[in-house]
């Protein structure tokens, strides 16, 4: 069981659902320590008061916050606390929404809520809102404050469980308007090349299967490990010359690639990506 | 003017289309740094050889992967760059999937993409071409010396890039163990429970919602400073209903006093 990183309760309603929530990614990620390459020796890191020039104990170290202006201020998690008090420890659900109409920019980080208790009134309000959000196809919308953080979340039923995504806000996602998006009249697709383009994608398309997209860097990474152990010395591998041939015009390569789909070679979906 | 982060070229069949790529979000969080308590002074990190017990400047640090207990091996920082791959300055969409069926939990980071110079034509042919097919492509993206698999999207208007998770990285809901009630809820309590959020279903809009809590850490920091003492509030734990039926009763009696709650602070 992952470690639960905030708990209180999500209120749905007068019914509240006392829960923890746990992270739902995990880490696979290969982790380094530093070393000191001359003995090979690990690196610690200390923290070291700027002042005394002393190493200074974890119980010793508390959060400041820099003013505008110079100068700043300590602030304590129970003092950050007194700033929203409820959503530091409920999840309100204010609203239901259709999780088609949240455009996916706004996701942020996934993580599962977990019911608090194994108590029956607990596992059974979590229950009804796993059953009602899965019978609905609705998410729930809320706010709360982790870590002196306030997050917008949207909660929904996932194989018998609820998943709890923290949204962006608004302001957090850039307006595109100084992108050079080809917006202009001139730049529009004729029709003709509109079909041609979706015949290409449609030639291309298969079913999404998450599970055979795997992680090649993960596994170069192992590998670059596995032949260092062995004593082997590695080296980057030299950049491929990228210049693409450049097609004569759009409607020349649209024609081209869908008579070498169209051909005799089948185009290789799947074969593509074990290379 | 934003700046690009990333120049190359996306590719499709034969098709090239020059991009530039642009971060499609930024973070408005309040920092704050470590200090000692005692004298408020900043904390600084030292990297200090285990062995010798002298401070090691960066530039005589390598990477070590521990392949048994205290044993590592070492690896130069330029060996593990090695490992994100042929650099090159293309993405080729490999495969499209239809565009309901990616999950949002895939998503990570979002990118936005521009024309790239002479692009505009194709540009917008592969935008409007996505949105006609509503399909998205997946492809490969060497970028800071590692290779992420990205999904790539069209937006109102622009090209949309998403970075996205493996499937092995998300934890499946089923190795959570998650405690069964003694008894599912029932027809009725499910009911009731539908009509709930029905009363308080309305459509997602994203810029009603502000972040006044950066605003409000803003004024709690002023107001420390003015050397004000800031109460704790107690906050009493609120517990789950012995009684189900009653609550979701008492729930809809309450339906438009819910409502309004909702609405009163953004």
């Amino acid at each position: 069981m992952p470690r639960s990183l905030w708990s209180g309760s999500l209120s749905f309603g007068l019914v509240n659902v006392p829960v923890v929530i746990v992270t739902a990614v995990r880490d696979l990620d290969l982790h380094f320590r530093q070393l000191h390459e001359k003995d090979g020796a690990p690196i610690e890191v200390q923290r070291w008061c700027s002042k005394e020039d002393v190493e200074v104990p974890y119980e010793e170290i508390t959060h400041a916050y820099e003013l505008e202006g110079g100068g700043q201020v300590i602030v304590s998690d129970e003092e950050l606390e007194a700033i929203e008090p409820r959503r530091t420890r409920t999840i309100e659900i204010e609203q239901f929404v259709d999780l088609g109409e949240v455009d996916p920019i706004y996701f942020d980080h996934p993580y599962y809520l977990l019911p608090a208790g194994s108590d029956d009134g607990s596992t059974r309000a979590y229950r009804l809102l796993v059953d009602v959000m899965a019978r609905t196809d609705r998410a729930a919308f809320g706010r709360f404050v982790m870590r002196a953080k306030e997050y917008l979340a949207i909660v929904r039923a996932h194989d018998r469980a609820l998943m709890l995504s923290t949204m962006l806000f608004a302001d957090e996602v850039r307006a595109t308007k100084d992108i050079e998006a080809a917006t202009q009249k001139s730049h529009k697709p004729s029709a003709e090349q509109l079909k041609a383009a979706v015949a290409v994608i449609e030639e291309l398309s298969g079913e999404w299967e998450p599970g055979e997209w795997k992680d090649h860097y993960r596994r170069r990474l192992q590998d670059v490990v596995a032949r260092k152990r062995k004593g082997q010395t590695i080296k980057a591998p030299e950049p491929r010359e990228t210049a693409p041939e450049e097609a004569p015009d759009l409607m020349a390569a649209l024609e081209q690639t869908l008579a070498e789909m169209r051909g005799g070679e089948k185009s290789g979906k799947r074969q593509k990506q074990e290379a | 003017m934003p700046r690009s982060i990333w120049n190359g070229t996306i590719t499709f069949g034969l098709i090239a289309v020059p991009v530039k790529v642009y971060s499609a979000t930024e973070s408005h969080t309040i920092h704050f740094h470590q200090v000692h308590d005692e004298d408020g002074a900043r904390i600084k990190q030292k990297r200090v050889c285990s062995k010798e017990g002298k401070e090691v400047p960066y530039k005589e640090v390598a990477m070590g992967y521990e392949v048994r207990g205290g044993e590592y091996v070492m690896l130069e920082k330029e060996e593990i760059e090695a490992a994100a791959g042929q650099r090159s300055h293309t993405i080729e969409l490999e495969q499209f999937v239809d565009r309901e069926q990616v999950d949002p939990v895939f998503y990570n980071r979002t990118y936005y993409l521009g024309a790239g110079s002479d692009g505009e034509d194709a540009y917008r042919l592969l935008h409007d071409a996505l949105e006609r097919a509503e399909r998205t492509g997946l492809g490969r993206w060497v970028f800071h010396n590692r290779e992420y698999l990205v999904a790539l999207r069209s937006g109102d208007d622009v090209l949309v890039l998403h970075t996205m998770r493996f499937a092995d990285e998300l934890v499946g809901a089923h190795k959570l163990d998650i405690p069964a009630p003694s008894r599912k809820p029932s027809e009725r309590e499910l009911d009731m429970a539908e009509q709930l959020v029905d009363s308080l279903h309305k459509r997602f809009r994203p810029s009603a919602f502000k972040d006044s809590y950066q605003e409000r850490v803003r004024e709690l920091i002023a107001r420390k400073a003015k050397g004000e003492e800031i109460e704790v509030p107690e906050y009493e734990e609120p517990e789950a209903p012995d009684d189900l039926m009653a609550a979701l009763e008492a729930s809809l009696g309450n339906g438009k006093k819910s409502k309004s709650q909702s609405r009163s602070r953004s």
